[in-house]
């Protein structure tokens, strides 16, 4: 390639274009995040404006700029002045990001019957058959699968993802938006993360559940690139499901059950509820299947058998997957590190990756 | 599973003189919004489970109408009223099959079907 000692503008423009907002998830430059571009000499000096003045990831965005400015030819020098946004660009910037106009009829691109993000929401009857475990490997195969993946943490009183994916830390807030954690490119909001601590109790009537839930539909930016967010419901039928149910214009449902005829029954409720407000049941998961010491011992079924595929064909809806019992699962869900990132390839590991791509099949992205 | 609930392709605007529906299973249906609003499901208006309720006629306006209509999840419709009341949920299967006013469904009800 000849050096070409005229660097124009629009070229700085374009490489920067490949820069992104690590937290916006957008290009710095669609944010208009670019305030002034100089070039004397084969020297670029860029200044853009962060969104707020202590911004955590301010190296990562400086760093990313100089890389992309020193890759075009003819550069000689890179020089970035990071400035912070005024209250009134931030507003725009809001706009923006909430998807246009101020309009009072705008709502999150999920509120829309012809939103691009699917969404899977994982209910149970009862609890503690491992729904939230199955949330956060779910997440990480679908991650593993090329997609794009948010989760809502809807167990406002039960919540675990956090501490299932190692994430702590409060979101950051922009003006009224709140921007997501993200684990492994997984989003994730929980009432965990507003929390002065993990032991903290919500103790929350009705009205504060659903006024939480929506703003973790409606006010967290969960990007517009967003592929698949999978909402984990506390278990049974209680407000926050309601509020699901009354929120989403579309909310297809997997329900996780235990081997355990006893257990049918009650997730058949769940189903019950999906039927009234008319959430289409995707399939059964079933959890805790059985145990294999190890390759060569017979399986013991520890919770009986069964209960999966009964639930199933009473509901006329596939068994998406039986997940044997293993001691990593747990060890995972405490360390925050899902079976499907540390052991993809343990029998647990296959059938998470199974489910999520016959998810993926069912639900499958929509074009355009 | 059971077969998907009937949803409406089509709803009619407020500003026409009745409530038009057109449905995912082909049929018409026709509401008056007075009739409609008399109808609301609400635990105020129809009681709940323990105590049941009947809305009063009475304290209905004659010349009630609907503000605008809110979808409500995959399931139901709600409409805000001129007389301020917004807390009823009319489910799909609901106004399909319980309260339309077609001539065929009111002839349906009035043969006791």
């Amino acid at each position: 390639m000849t050096a070409n000692p005229q660097i124009s503008r629009e070229q700085v423009l374009a490489a920067l274009r490949d820069v992104q907002d690590p937290e916006l998830h957008k290009s710095i430059v669609e944010l208009d995040m670019v305030k002034d571009i100089q070039i004397r000499d084969g020297v670029v000096s860029v200044e853009a404006l962060l969104t707020i003045g202590g911004c955590p990831l301010r190296d990562t965005i400086q760093s990313s700029i100089e890389e992309q400015i020193r890759q075009l030819p003819g550069v000689r020098g890179v020089q970035v002045q990071l400035g912070v946004m005024t209250q009134e660009q931030r507003q725009t910037l809001i706009t923006k990001l909430r998807g246009g106009e101020v309009s009072p009829m705008h709502r999150s691109s999920f509120l829309t019957a012809d939103s691009p993000t699917r969404i899977i929401v994982v209910a149970s009857g009862k609890g503690g058959v491992g729904k939230s475990t199955v949330t956060v490997n779910l997440a990480v195969a679908l991650r593993r699968l090329g997609h794009r993946v948010g989760i809502i943490d809807a167990d406002v009183y039960g919540f675990s993802i956090p501490r299932m994916l190692g994430l702590t830390g409060q979101p950051t807030m922009v003006d009224q938006m709140i921007i997501p954690l993200e684990k492994d490119g997984i989003r994730v909001m929980s009432i965990g993360f507003l929390l002065p601590n993990e032991g903290e109790a919500v103790i929350w009537r009705g009205p504060m559940l659903h006024k939480t839930l929506t703003t973790f539909i409606g006010e967290v930016h969960w990007g517009d690139d967003l592929e698949y967010l999978l909402i984990d419901l506390p278990p049974g039928t209680g407000d926050v499901s309601i509020t699901i149910a009354q929120t989403l214009p579309q909310a297809p449902m997997v329900i996780v059950t235990t081997p355990q005829l006893a257990a049918v029954n009650v997730a058949q409720r769940a189903a019950r509820m999906a039927e009234k407000v008319n959430m289409e049941v995707l399939g059964i998961i079933e959890n805790m299947s059985w145990f294999q010491a190890s390759p060569a011992d017979p399986p013991v079924y520890i919770f009986g058998r069964g209960g999966g595929l009964r639930l199933a064909e009473l509901l006329g809806v596939p068994l998406l997957g039986e997940i044997p019992l293993d001691p990593a699962i747990r060890e995972g869900s405490d360390t925050g590190e899902p079976i499907v990132t540390s052991h993809p390839d343990s029998p647990a590991g296959r059938v998470f990756r199974q489910v999520a791509a016959r998810l993926v099949e069912r639900l499958p992205m929509k074009v355009g | 599973m059971s077969p998907r609930m009937v949803t409406p392709v089509e709803i009619g605007s407020v500003v026409e003189p009745v409530l038009r529906i057109v449905w995912s299973d082909g049929h018409h249906s026709v509401y008056g919004w007075r009739s409609l609003r008399l109808h609301c499901p609400c635990a105020a208006c129809k009681g709940e489970w323990t105590v049941r309720r009947h809305l009063d006629p009475a304290s209905v306006p004659e010349n009630v109408r609907a503000l605008r209509i809110e979808r409500v999840g995959a399931y139901a419709l709600r409409p805000v009223w001129t007389d301020g009341h917004s807390t009823g949920i009319y489910t799909f299967p609901n106004l399909r099959h319980e309260i339309c006013e077609c001539d065929e469904c009111t002839a349906r009800r009035a043969a006791g079907g």
